[in-house]
């Protein structure tokens, strides 16, 4: 995934000379070679995040086509009012990319996981959020935001967890993509998003094999026609995500079927609390519940309403 | 509604008389009860010398694409810059007379929506910041924009005002510079007693700027201070410090901070008028 970044970015530098990458002195080998091939579009504007986006909002303004890289614990949760007052205020057509969202930085600690960044950002009017799954997904996220006529915020998680889409899957903005078909009359349906989604594959092969998995790349806007329909179809809707239960995916879910399609809607992710301890990538998703076996031990709670 | 409709065919002809435009400042903040006088009347002179002798809008345009950039980043005291803008014709008389009606486009902060002014601020440090990616823009385009930035003495508090210093002198944006308007005041008292900023002018030449300050009510050095830094030969981006009285022009208001929250009544509106209209033009 952090190559079809980088990809992207170099070929939509090289044909647009107006896009400018800023980062905020992070991406150490990522940018070895948008550097080498325009090393006139990267300005490092060193570790100082807040003054970082208001420069994007003044390069928008004179026409040029920032991506604003940085993690996702900074860019958007450090700098979100620069990104509201600034950029969105405007629709200024900025992209920022929020690297290591969720729990990659495993082992250090709360200052580098992410796990509010969604929820922050999908409140703010004019930002649209993009969680890619996979390369593939990250390919067409980069191609949309480009393209997006207002300001985007990309949130890229774990990388490394292998496509979840077997070519390229090109996609309009708002669009769920479905990963594994239903088959007739199943109860339960599966959505999730960015590093989650391999994982609900995992779930829907391993215990559910009738129920259909969408990735949902596409946070805001999301097509809620397909998304009520989904919960029309389905008595439990299960969410997964690298994130919050608190206004991320699953609060998009259950906010738009309870207003379209009332259905059970359990939202899987971080349960309101802050990493304990530190350890592997997978360690800490054990601690959070976000493990295979967690998770269908969740759903079969649920499912037989004991939870 | 949308009072500020523009007439950009419209030419300037004003002379930025300081008196009309406090005037006009006194008339919209009673007009629409309003608070933020005090901080607007101390950056009045900056801005008429601005408007009359350095800024240029093609066309008269505000939004002319190679236009010079004025970047309220103390958004308080956005009433100075709409005084300029009726002097330009860019706001009508009903927007002023209109000022906070229900439905009214004009805020009690700068609003980038409002063609003319360039930023959403209010909330302090983000405007330098947005100017000096306005001046990397135009640098890296090879026009020969120039871009200002005004902050408040109170604002330089934030810490992106010095986040964008050291960007802005690193990459050497001579056209690039900032107008602190220092006041002596922030909003719970003087700022030496608040946070002490100490000198000014030093602090932002260790930061790499070429400074320079002067009387911010004195036309002619705020004029040729401009001139003189600007016609640098240094690469280093530019830093005036204008030395102000927070409510300058109606006795009763200079440097009495209860200006930035007080209201207008008839008997203060009519006095600040006799003040203004009987001040030295």
């Amino acid at each position: 995934m952090r190559a079809a970044f980088s990809d992207a970015l170099v070929r939509l530098a090289k044909a647009d000379p107006k896009v400018l990458l800023l980062t905020g002195d992070h991406g150490y080998a990522l940018f070895d070679n948008f550097r080498r091939e325009c090393p006139a579009q990267y300005i490092n504007a060193g570790i100082a995040e807040q003054n970082m986006v208001g420069m994007a909002a003044g390069l928008a303004r004179v026409g040029f086509r920032p991506f604003v890289y940085g993690l996702s614990a900074f860019i958007p949760v450090r700098v979100l009012e620069q990104i509201k007052l600034d950029v969105a205020h405007d629709k200024l057509p900025v992209v920022f990319v929020g690297d290591g969202a969720g729990f990659v930085y495993s082992h250090l600690g709360t200052s580098h996981q992410a796990t509010e960044d969604i929820a922050c950002a999908r409140s703010i009017p004019n930002l649209a959020v993009l969680s890619p799954a996979d390369g593939h997904e990250m390919s067409a996220c980069m191609e949309i935001a480009f393209q997006h006529a207002g300001s985007v915020y990309l949130r890229m998680g774990k990388s490394d967890r292998g496509h979840v889409h077997p070519h390229p899957r090109p996609f309009a903005i708002g669009q769920l993509l479905s990963v594994k078909e239903p088959a007739p009359n199943v109860a339960i349906a599966i959505l999730a998003t960015g590093s989650m989604v391999t994982t609900a594959l995992e779930i829907a092969n391993s215990h559910y094999p009738d129920a259909g998995v969408w990735s949902v790349p596409s946070i805001k806007p999301i097509d809620e026609y397909t998304v009520a329909e989904i919960c029309l179809r389905h008595a439990t809707v299960v969410v997964i995500e690298e994130h919050s239960i608190l206004g991320g995916l699953g609060s998009v879910v259950a906010e738009i079927a309870s207003e379209r399609a009332p259905t059970r809607v359990l939202r899987l992710g971080v349960r309101d609390r802050f990493s304990h301890f530190c350890g592997t990538y997978y360690y800490l998703l054990h601690e959070h519940g976000l493990d295979c076996d967690a998770l269908v031990s969740r759903i079969r709670r649920f499912v037989n309403g004991e939870a | 509604m949308n009072a500020s409709s523009l007439s950009p065919s419209q030419p300037s002809r004003s002379s930025f008389d300081t008196k009309v435009m406090r005037k006009t400042v006194l008339d919209m903040a009673y007009a629409g009860s309003t608070v933020h006088i005090g901080c607007a009347f101390s950056i009045i002179e900056l801005l008429a010398v601005l408007y009359r002798s350095h800024l240029r809008y093609p066309g008269n345009d505000p939004l002319a694409t190679e236009r010079d950039y004025l970047v309220l980043s103390k958004g308080h005291g956005v009433m100075a810059q709409y005084a300029c803008m009726r002097e330009l014709g860019w706001l009508k008389d009903e927007a002023f007379s209109g000022y906070f009606a229900d439905g009214s486009d004009l805020k009690g902060l700068s609003d980038s929506r409002i063609p003319g002014l360039e930023v959403t601020s209010g909330s302090l440090g983000h405007g330098f910041s947005v100017g000096v990616g306005m001046a990397m823009g135009t640098k890296l385009r090879g026009t020969d924009q120039k871009t200002y930035a005004l902050v408040g003495d109170g604002e330089i508090n934030e810490g992106p005002i010095w986040e964008g210093a050291l960007f802005a002198a690193h990459h050497e944006l001579r056209n690039f510079m900032v107008i602190v308007d220092e006041n002596g005041f922030q909003a719970m008292g003087r700022t030496q007693d608040v946070i002490h900023l100490g000198n000014i002018q030093a602090k932002f030449e260790s930061f790499g700027f070429e400074a320079l300050s002067i009387d911010g009510h004195d036309e002619d050095a705020i004029d040729r201070a401009i001139k003189q830094l600007w016609a640098s030969q240094s690469t280093a981006p530019k830093a005036l410090i204008a030395k102000t009285v927070k409510g300058k022009g109606v006795p009763f208001m200079e440097h009495n901070n209860i200006w930035h929250y007080t209201r207008l009544d008839q008997d203060s509106y009519a006095k600040a008028l006799a003040a203004v209209a009987g001040s030295a033009a």
